[in-house]
């Protein structure tokens, strides 16, 4: 595949993003709520991503913005104009589609000025867009292919092409790299960052994989069950997740929850006689523990190991801590404990966050407690 | 069990041939040798001059082309919109009225015939090429096919196509019609060669040699009043289905790839 060539980007002006703002966007199907009153706001020229488990509302989401599907309530904004009921073609969005909806009866340049043509764009600008884009992406050679004859890298580009020519200052990504093979997908994950640091345009990217999200996002949007259960950076996604679904989603392998019950001087591990994990706050609390935040300590929780899985730089110990609590730790190296083997796992108190288990609100951590 | 097998596609593949073959015989040599057969009788064209002068062939071919022409376009820009609307718009009563289309697919165009008649009869259509395709020309059928077809297109494609500024048309006519190919050539693969072949139809609402296809023609021309003469009937009728069975034989892999992709057997 050729590289990009610099010259022909330096040449272009290049699409400035817009800002997009949901508020209190509702979707229901029948009695389904999918999207439940969620607000957001996406500055201009920033990578969102919308990451949430399947069936979350993270596509339907992404669809209301672009207008193929009606909001049941609430309003949308891009670039501060309210279009909640202009029609998608009068948005200024691009879209990249999870199967890429290519056209399979048009070869690649005819599906990348697909939209222009139907716009009515006059030719030198089409081949000024089209010369661009396949510059940009390296994929001049292939301009008289049909997608059948193309890999699936390929058309993914094809499928970026036709979303840089429409000039969007939004761009719309429904799970992109899905269809992609492991190493492909880190690639692109570069590319597309790039690409769109590049382009200075606002992206909406939806997905299910917390790589792409920690990786690209300047901003991610957690959904689970229609709403919106934290909006922040990765960083601090990461260091203070807002819920105990959020600490269990991000992290590979994500937080460890473990049920606390009273015990002397503190709340401690269900079933253990120590060490004390919170204060007293709330007799139904949960204690959220990264397995990265764990080390092997005297004075740490009991623990027995159930299984150790060696990754190379580090080894994954599944243990069961008191009542069958399931607590993962990553261990540098190689930590070679038997099955069976008891010992006993520690973090420091500032990585220990808490959570309220009834309703999985974080509590503030142990070092703020205290 | 393979032998019988084999055996059995030769026998029915012989009996299917045998009149074709018959007619070739007949129409190639004199008309002495129409019920004699002999391996060095001699071979003539004379059957096919004759025929071609003893009746308005040229104009039955003439008017069998507008006919199946009409009625394909008429079809294709009929059910196409129709297709559409039952496989992708929403609207009330949908459903209801797709069943009462397929209805009509129960129903025999033959028991239809006076009834046809009495109404063309009363828009003055009698005797005209429009008159003989009228009642075709909305096929349901064309429309279930489409439909089929219509919705098996990805709606990710239809959604790329909104986003890009496509109005309804403009989706229909650059991303379903150009999808739907294959079934657009099977189809009227079936309605070319029905029309071609359609006889008592035509038979009823004609009487003048400017409207007659080519069937109505052909029988008009081999009835018992003009005595009939084998060698003179095999050549006109060999004439006449000459067109359809060459494009058979020239598109057959075509024909057959085209049914197998729009999904009728």
């Amino acid at each position: 595949m050729t590289r990009p060539n610099p010259q022909a980007l330096r040449s272009c002006q290049l699409p400035a993003g817009a800002a997009v703002r949901l508020r209190s966007v509702s979707r229901r199907f029948g009695a389904v709520t999918a999207l439940d009153s969620v607000s957001l706001e996406v500055p201009a020229g920033s990578f969102c991503v919308l990451l949430g488990p399947s069936g979350c509302g993270k596509t339907t989401c992404l669809r209301i913005v672009a207008g193929l599907e009606q909001a049941s309530g609430g309003t949308v904004e891009i670039g501060g104009r309210d279009v909640t009921n202009l029609p998608p073609a009068e948005r200024g969005v691009a879209m990249v589609f999870q199967s890429y909806a290519l056209f399979p009866h048009l070869n690649v340049e005819e599906n990348i000025v697909f939209g222009l043509k139907a716009r009515g764009v006059a030719k030198p600008e089409r081949a000024r867009r089209l010369e661009y884009a396949s510059a940009i992406l390296g994929i001049g050679a292939l301009l008289t292919r049909r997608p059948g004859q193309l890999s699936g890298g390929q058309q993914q580009r094809v499928a970026l092409g036709r979303a840089i020519v429409a000039e969007s200052p939004v761009c719309l990504m429904d799970e992109p790299l899905s269809n992609l093979d492991a190493k492909l997908r880190a690639e692109m994950r570069h590319e597309l960052l790039a690409l769109q640091r590049r382009l200075g345009i606002t992206m909406l990217y939806v997905t299910h994989d917390q790589t792409e999200a920690m990786g690209m996002a300047d901003q991610v949007v957690l959904l689970h069950d229609g709403h919106i259960e934290q909006d922040a950076s990765p960083a601090e996604i990461y260091a203070r997740p807002a819920t105990a679904f959020a600490a269990g989603f991000i992290g590979t392998p994500p937080m460890n929850l473990i049920p606390l019950e009273p015990g002397e001087g503190g709340l401690v591990a269900r079933g253990t006689a120590g060490p004390v994990l919170a204060p007293m706050l709330n007799t139904q609390t949960l204690a959220g523990v990264r397995p990265e935040a764990l080390r092997l300590a005297d004075g740490g929780i009991p623990a027995i190991v159930l299984h150790s899985e060696y990754l190379g730089a580090d080894t994954v110990l599944a243990c069961s801590v008191g009542e069958g609590a399931r607590v993962l730790a990553r261990l540098p190296g190689h930590a070679g404990l038997a099955e069976g083997s008891r010992v006993r796992l520690a973090a420091e108190s500032c990585d220990i966050h808490h959570f309220d288990a009834a309703t999985g609100r974080r509590l503030g951590t142990a070092a703020q407690a205290a | 069990m393979r032998g019988l097998e084999i055996a059995g596609a030769w026998l029915l593949g012989i009996l299917w041939v045998a009149p074709l073959l018959y007619a070739v015989w007949t129409a190639f040599h004199p008309a002495a040798y129409a019920t004699h057969f002999s391996l060095f009788a001699p071979l003539t064209l004379h059957n096919f001059v004759q025929a071609w002068n003893a009746a308005p062939f040229a104009r039955y071919f003439l008017n069998t082309t507008l006919l199946v022409s009409l009625v394909l376009v008429a079809q294709f820009v009929l059910c196409t919109p129709a297709a559409f609307a039952f496989a992708r718009l929403e609207f009330p009563g949908r459903d209801t009225l797709f069943a009462i289309v397929l209805l009509q697919l129960m129903v025999m165009p033959d028991v239809l015939l006076v009834g046809n008649y009495h109404i063309l009869s009363q828009l003055g259509l009698v005797d005209t090429i429009l008159g003989i395709a009228l009642p075709y020309l909305g096929s349901a059928f064309g429309i279930f096919l489409l439909r089929q077809t219509f919705r098996t297109v990805p709606q990710e494609l239809d959604d790329a196509a909104r986003l890009e500024g496509c109005t309804l048309l403009a989706r229909l006519w650059r991303v379903y019609v150009p999808l739907a190919r294959p079934t657009y050539i099977a189809y009227g693969l079936v309605s070319v060669s029905y029309h071609w072949n359609n006889f008592l139809w035509p038979l009823v609402i004609t009487n003048s040699v400017s409207t007659r296809p080519l069937t109505v023609g052909l029988a008009v021309f081999s009835s018992v009043e003009q005595g009939i003469d084998w060698s003179i009937i095999t050549a006109a009728t060999l004439m006449t289905s000459a067109p359809l069975l060459l494009a058979f034989l020239l598109f057959q892999r075509q024909f057959v790839q085209s049914f197998m992709r729009a999904g009728i057997r």
